[in-house]
């Protein structure tokens, strides 16, 4: 066969391919959504779409799942239309550039500390996590303890930075301070091997908790508005046209009529609300938001 | 639950399988015009060799760069759909089925084309020959880049995003299970992965045979 | 008359090897006659004939086929000259399918009717005395039984010019001196035949004239009775 006949061929296969790839799924309406990981992990946000498409069938729901970070950043790239996140002061500076808007909370929990048994650093019952923090530096430095980090910029990550920085120390570069640069599940596993504390949403850790995954891990702190987990929507404004549409009766859809739906997620498995609903609580929710955005 | 593994078994297999049967179709066409010209070959076959191990999110970035809504070809609007999976998963197999193809028409060519060369072939019975002879080793390399694109994640991740019911494919999902804790379901649709390679695989081989007799 | 196969001042080196494996050779091939080629191992003689086969572009030097320059003709007229003349391979290849198809795939190549093809192709396997191969596919063949096939498919093809590379190497007493004869048989209607060979015997008993390759250089020249001392 002459080569050009084959190129000319080749070139056939390939462009009909990538036309009737083109054709699949034209008549729905595709809302791009960035959301966090551990969020989306728990299973909530495709439960909460399922009950959104009963009344609105022709819609998909594209939940992205990545960091808080890399969430935000792909929204101002204009690869999404609305975000699902946790890390107040990361929503300041996107908003602040005008790269999300119209925020809106929609639900909250606590992240907890937890840490093997023998409690090295002596910290279990503690009520304020800053303290918490402390005497882990110090075990930490004395040789005494561990800590594992996200370490990957995600909400959860951003939350632990926080702390560090309310109690004034920078761990980063410490022995004892292991940056695993991955998941949640991930780092719990890693936490559990160690021996080492950690800071883990309540959702991520109930489930690994529950399946026997991380024997070694207990509960050490927990509760108080320090460790204040709240969850925000936001629009994009460069999106527009149907998306546009059905991102933003999706938000009202969540932050409204979806309420107890939230409060009530996974309480049979659990024993224990894995999110509360923000409704009612709003005006303290919008002011703790203020104060873990810094200022 | 296994419904949905079904479906996205479904999904990960038309995707790649399309992503497949694109690479192939410009991979061979440059495997035979490298073939047939030594000097470019020289200088192009180990550049290809070397890309045959480029990592999957490397891939995936690049993709995700260039499709991104304020990257060069962000007005295609491919970014998060199965499109985007295929012509990332084409594009990251392409040095391979390229490589080895290379590999099984030179040799081919080198005992058939110059066969029927010699017996008064014209250079269009000589290539059909070449490519009758080598349909083996070119089904070799086809199943070769249809594996590396069925368990690829990077490219998946990055350009697909992972979207439940449309751009959900086996790796990511596993990714996404082991992330959630539940091991047990990862495992089995690892398990899954690997059955339907080895089923893809057998069933080419079973044509081969047919195709002998 | 033109000679023809005519190479003249040809030199040849593989790409990449960095050594000639043919240095100035000048050769006259003619219709009808029967040349031995011997040599060494290495000396040049499979690369002398695949040039005379056009199946390598000499490095330097010309090739005519019949009075034309092989390689500065293009499209029919080259497959016309290639078709005249049709080299046998020293390791031989088969085609896929039966021994039978493949001592006709040379005519089918050419655009012959199938069962033409097929039926001129039992008649040459029959004259050898090999016609129990016919149904045999091209896994169940013995060395010697390949090189047959392999053989016997370029003398179906009916070419001017036969270019032989070691045709005797798996062929066992029988086998060579019907092959002899063969070979005579096609010089007797007009067949110009090349034989590369290791086999002394072969060549003293068939040629017309033998050439004896050094080193990629033509060393000597004449009837096998002089050139070829024991
Ligand atoms: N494909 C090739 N690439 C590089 N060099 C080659 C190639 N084929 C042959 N040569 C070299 O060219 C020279 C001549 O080889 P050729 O095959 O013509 O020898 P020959 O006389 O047929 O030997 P033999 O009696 O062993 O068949 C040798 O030095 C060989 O090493
Ligand atoms: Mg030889």
């Amino acid at each position: 066969m002459k080569p050009r006949l084959l190129v000319v061929l080749a070139v056939i296969v390939a462009a009909a391919v990538l036309v009737s790839l083109t054709q699949l799924g034209a008549q729905t309406v595709r809302v791009r959504v960035t959301t966090t990981t551990s969020l989306y992990a728990t299973g909530l946000l495709d439960y909460l779409e399922d009950q959104f498409r009963k009344q609105h069938p022709n819609v998909e729901i594209d939940f992205i799942a990545v960091g808080s970070g890399e969430a935000l950043r792909r929204a101002e790239m204009g690869d999404a239309c609305m975000v699902f996140v946790h890390a107040p002061s990361l929503e300041k500076q996107y908003m602040a550039r005008g790269a999300i808007a119209e925020g809106r909370i929609f639900a909250y929990n606590y992240f907890i500390i937890a840490g093997p048994p023998s409690d090295p650093a002596r910290i279990k019952g503690e009520d304020d996590p800053v303290d918490a923090f402390e005497k882990i530096y110090e075990a930490g430095e004395e040789g005494r303890a561990l800590f594992v980090s996200r370490g990957d910029n995600s909400g959860t990550h951003v939350k632990e930075l926080s702390l560090w920085e309310a109690a004034g120390l920078d761990p980063r570069g410490r022995p004892w301070y292991l940056e695993t640069g991955s998941g949640m599940g991930n780092t719990l596993l890693v936490a559990n091997e160690r021996g080492a504390y950690v800071l883990t949403d309540i959702g991520t850790y109930l489930k690994f908790r529950k399946d026997g995954k991380i024997p070694n891990l207990d509960v050490m702190v927990q509760g108080g508005d320090e460790l204040l987990n709240i969850y925000s929507v936001y629009l994009v404004p460069t999106c527009s046209g149907e998306e546009a549409k059905y991102a933003r009766m999706f938000a009202d859809f969540v932050a409204g009529e979806a309420q107890s739906l939230i409060g009530s997620y996974k309480v049979d498995v659990y024993g224990q609300p894995l999110f509360y609903p923000a409704q009612g609580k709003l005006d303290w929710l919008a002011e703790k938001w203020q104060e873990l955005a810094g200022g | 639950m296994a419904g949905e593994a079904l479906e996205i078994a479904a999904r990960s297999l038309a995707i790649s399988g399309t992503a497949t049967l694109l690479s192939s179709a410009w991979s061979v066409v440059l495997a035979y015009l490298l073939a047939r010209s030594p000097r470019a070959s020289r200088l192009l076959v180990p550049f290809l060799e070397a890309l045959v191990g480029i990592p999957t999110v490397l891939v995936g970035l690049l993709l995700y760069l260039l499709l991104s809504s304020q990257g060069p070809l962000g007005m295609l609007r491919l970014l998060y759909t199965p499109r985007a999976i295929v012509v990332g998963q084409a594009i990251l197999i392409t040095p391979l089925i390229t490589s080895v193809a290379y590999r099984v028409l030179t040799h081919s060519w080198s005992m058939y084309g110059e066969l029927a060369l010699a017996l008064g072939a014209a250079e269009r019975q000589a290539a059909r020959l070449v490519f009758s002879e080598s349909l083996p080793g070119l089904a070799a390399a086809v199943v070769m880049g249809f594996s590396r694109a069925f368990g690829e994640l990077g490219v998946a991740l990055m350009v697909g995003g992972n979207i439940r019911g449309y751009t959900r494919v086996i790796t990511t999902a596993i990714a996404l299970e082991v992330s959630r804790g539940e091991f047990g379901l990862a495992l089995s649709l690892g398990a899954m992965l690997v059955a339907i390679l080895v089923l893809v695989s057998l069933t080419l081989r079973f044509l081969g045979r047919l195709r002998e007799q | 008359m033109s000679a023809a196969i005519e190479l003249r001042g040809v030199w040849h080196m593989y790409p990449g090897s960095g050594r000639w494996a043919l240095r100035d050779v000048s050769l006259e091939v003619a219709e009808g006659r029967i040349l031995a080629v011997v040599g060494p191992n290495g000396s040049g003689k499979t690369t002398l004939l695949k040039i005379a086969g056009t199946l390598y572009r000499p490095t330097r030097g010309t090739l005519r086929l019949w009075g034309s320059d092989f390689w500065a003709v293009d499209g029919d007229e080259r497959l016309r000259l290639r078709r005249l003349v049709v080299y046998v391979h020293e390791k031989p290849v088969l085609v896929r399918g039966t021994a039978l198809h493949n001592v006709a795939y040379g005519l089918l190549l050419r655009g012959a009717p199938p069962e033409e093809a097929l039926s001129r192709a039992r008649r040459v396997l029959e004259r050898m005395g090999a016609g129990e191969l016919a149904g045999r596919e091209r896994g169940q063949l013995s060395a010697g039984e390949a090189q047959l096939i392999s053989i016997l498919r370029a003398v179906a093809a009916e070419p001017r010019v036969l270019l032989l590379d070691e045709p005797t190497a798996h062929l066992d007493l029988e086998k060579r001196r019907r092959l002899a004869s063969l070979i005579r048989e096609l010089r007797g209607r007009g067949m110009g035949v090349v034989v590369a060979t290791h086999d002394y015997l072969l060549a003293r008993s068939i040629a017309d004239e033998v050439v004896v390759v050094e080193e990629g250089r033509l060393k000597a020249r004449g009837p096998p009775g002089e050139v070829l001392e024991v």
